[in-house]
């Protein structure tokens, strides 16, 4: 309508134009998913590249690393030389109390002391790792890529009492988004089980299990939701267990967990709570319990590869107490 | 008759039973209101007995937890923070800049 010159400017642009990407994001890919947080309309996600979800029985590995440190009693004492980059030797001295469990309510703890023996072999494709004690214990795990998605994992454990010892194979399969495995251990045990991504944040999975001496089978399923910046699972199983737990990374730093475990046989609830501090010289990890459990577990860097240990734990309830110290020497 | 009451005396007169005083206190001693007060009392006792028990105990626990789960957080954090100081004094010492420093102002 008016002259041709000014004709370009009136006509509005047909497409908004983005700005130009800087820097570094000019030369990666862009991105085709992203994490939504919670304005998920705006966010396209690719449905055919899901990420490969967690192994199955790795699951609430954040809460149990918040939650279940190694508590002991007694003296610690770890000694680890590599004599290779992919050898190393330990020796690891243990004095204290080990509890015994007992029928009653009442706590027993036996003085005992032992010392361990390992050595661990680390390969790109192969690992393995024993471990002897003087009480008669053997353990071993092997962990071999058979092929880039196949592995297959042994784990043995060999006692001088008779009809203790246990051993396990694994075969675990790793696909694009989905990852299975299928166990065999003595006693005639056969296990296997499944777990998918369905979207970029949950995992959903599930696992049958067969006892063949004591004609038990069980099928369990799990749920896992995960997002930078929390981990939520759930778990059921027809053993009459339900175990839930939610992990919250509130910093860099600090991470905040809580379990909750529900068994329907024996109607035991135990709910827990616990912090994590992951600083630069320390790690921190305090739980508290519904069973009036109290545990902390510091460990201590003081020097290059020098860490102490320090773990405690009050059990109101019963009236326990327990107190560790150790160290850890060797990168 | 008003010299009985000046004299505080608990020789019971023969004449009339009992004293005027020693019927008053005893009417007193013996009622029901004081009666009652003395098992509130007794009550009261038992219950301030079992409260200072059981705080005591709670203060226990309380004070131990807070040992176990408190205690050895604050010493880190406060030695976190001494840490950070130190290389704060450090990289402003060595002249170089902490790298915070540098990506602050450009957000």
């Amino acid at each position: 309508m008016g002259s041709s010159g000014s004709h370009a400017e009136d006509r509005p642009p047909a497409t908004p134009q983005t700005p130009q990407p800087l820097g570094l994001a000019g030369i990666l890919p862009p991105k085709t998913e992203e994490k939504g947080d919670g304005k998920g309309a705006t966010e396209k996600v690719d449905w055919l590249n899901l990420p490969c979800p967690v192994p199955f029985e790795e699951i609430q590995r954040e809460a149990l690393m918040s939650l279940k440190p190694e508590l002991f009693e007694g003296l610690r004492f770890d000694f680890t030389k590599a004599l290779n980059q992919r050898f190393a030797l330990s020796h690891s001295v243990f004095m204290g109390s080990m509890e015994v469990p007992s029928q009653t309510s009442d706590v027993i703890k036996v003085p005992s002391a032992h010392y361990e023996f390992g050595a661990n072999f680390l390969d790109p494709k192969l690992m393995l790792v024993g471990r002897v004690l003087t009480d008669g214990r053997l353990n071993a795990r092997v962990k071999c890529d058979l092929t880039d998605n196949l592995t297959l994992k042994i784990n043995a454990q060999l006692t001088n009492e008779p009809h203790f010892s246990q051993g396990m194979f694994n075969f675990d399969y790793k696909g694009k988004d989905y990852r299975t495995q299928f166990q065999i251990g003595n006693n005639a045990f056969y296990g296997a089980n499944y777990i998918q991504s369905v979207s970029p944040h949950l995992s959903l999975g599930s696992e049958i299990f067969w006892l063949g001496h004591q004609r038990k089978s069980g099928i369990g399923f799990a749920a896992r939701y995960n997002t930078d910046k929390m981990v939520a699972t759930a778990q059921v199983a027809s053993t009459g267990v339900l175990a839930l737990s939610y992990v919250q990374k509130v910093s860099e730093k600090v991470s905040l967990a809580s379990d909750f475990m529900y068994n329907h046989m024996t109607r035991d609830v135990t709910s827990s709570f616990g912090y994590d501090y992951i600083l630069r010289q320390c790690r921190l990890r305090g739980k508290l319990d519904s069973n009036g459990v109290v545990a902390a577990f510091l460990e201590e860097r003081l020097n290059m590869g020098v860490n102490m240990i320090l773990s405690a734990e009050i059990d109101h309830a019963k009236k326990d107490y327990k107190f560790g110290f150790g160290m850890t020497v060797g990168e | 008759m008003s010299s009985s009451s000046s004299r505080r005396g608990s020789l019971p007169r023969s004449g009339e039973g009992e004293g005027v005083l020693a019927r008053m206190s005893s009417s007193i001693s013996q009622s029901p209101v004081v009666a009652r007060g003395k098992a509130a009392a007794a009550e009261a006792g038992t219950v301030a007995k079992k409260l200072l028990r059981s705080t005591g105990k709670a203060a226990w626990i309380a004070g131990t937890t807070f040992l176990v789960l408190v205690v050895p957080l604050i010493i880190e954090m406060d030695r976190e923070q001494q840490l950070n100081e130190l290389e704060m004094q450090q990289s402003t010492l060595l002249g170089t800049p902490p790298s915070y420093a540098a990506a602050a102002p450009a957000k």
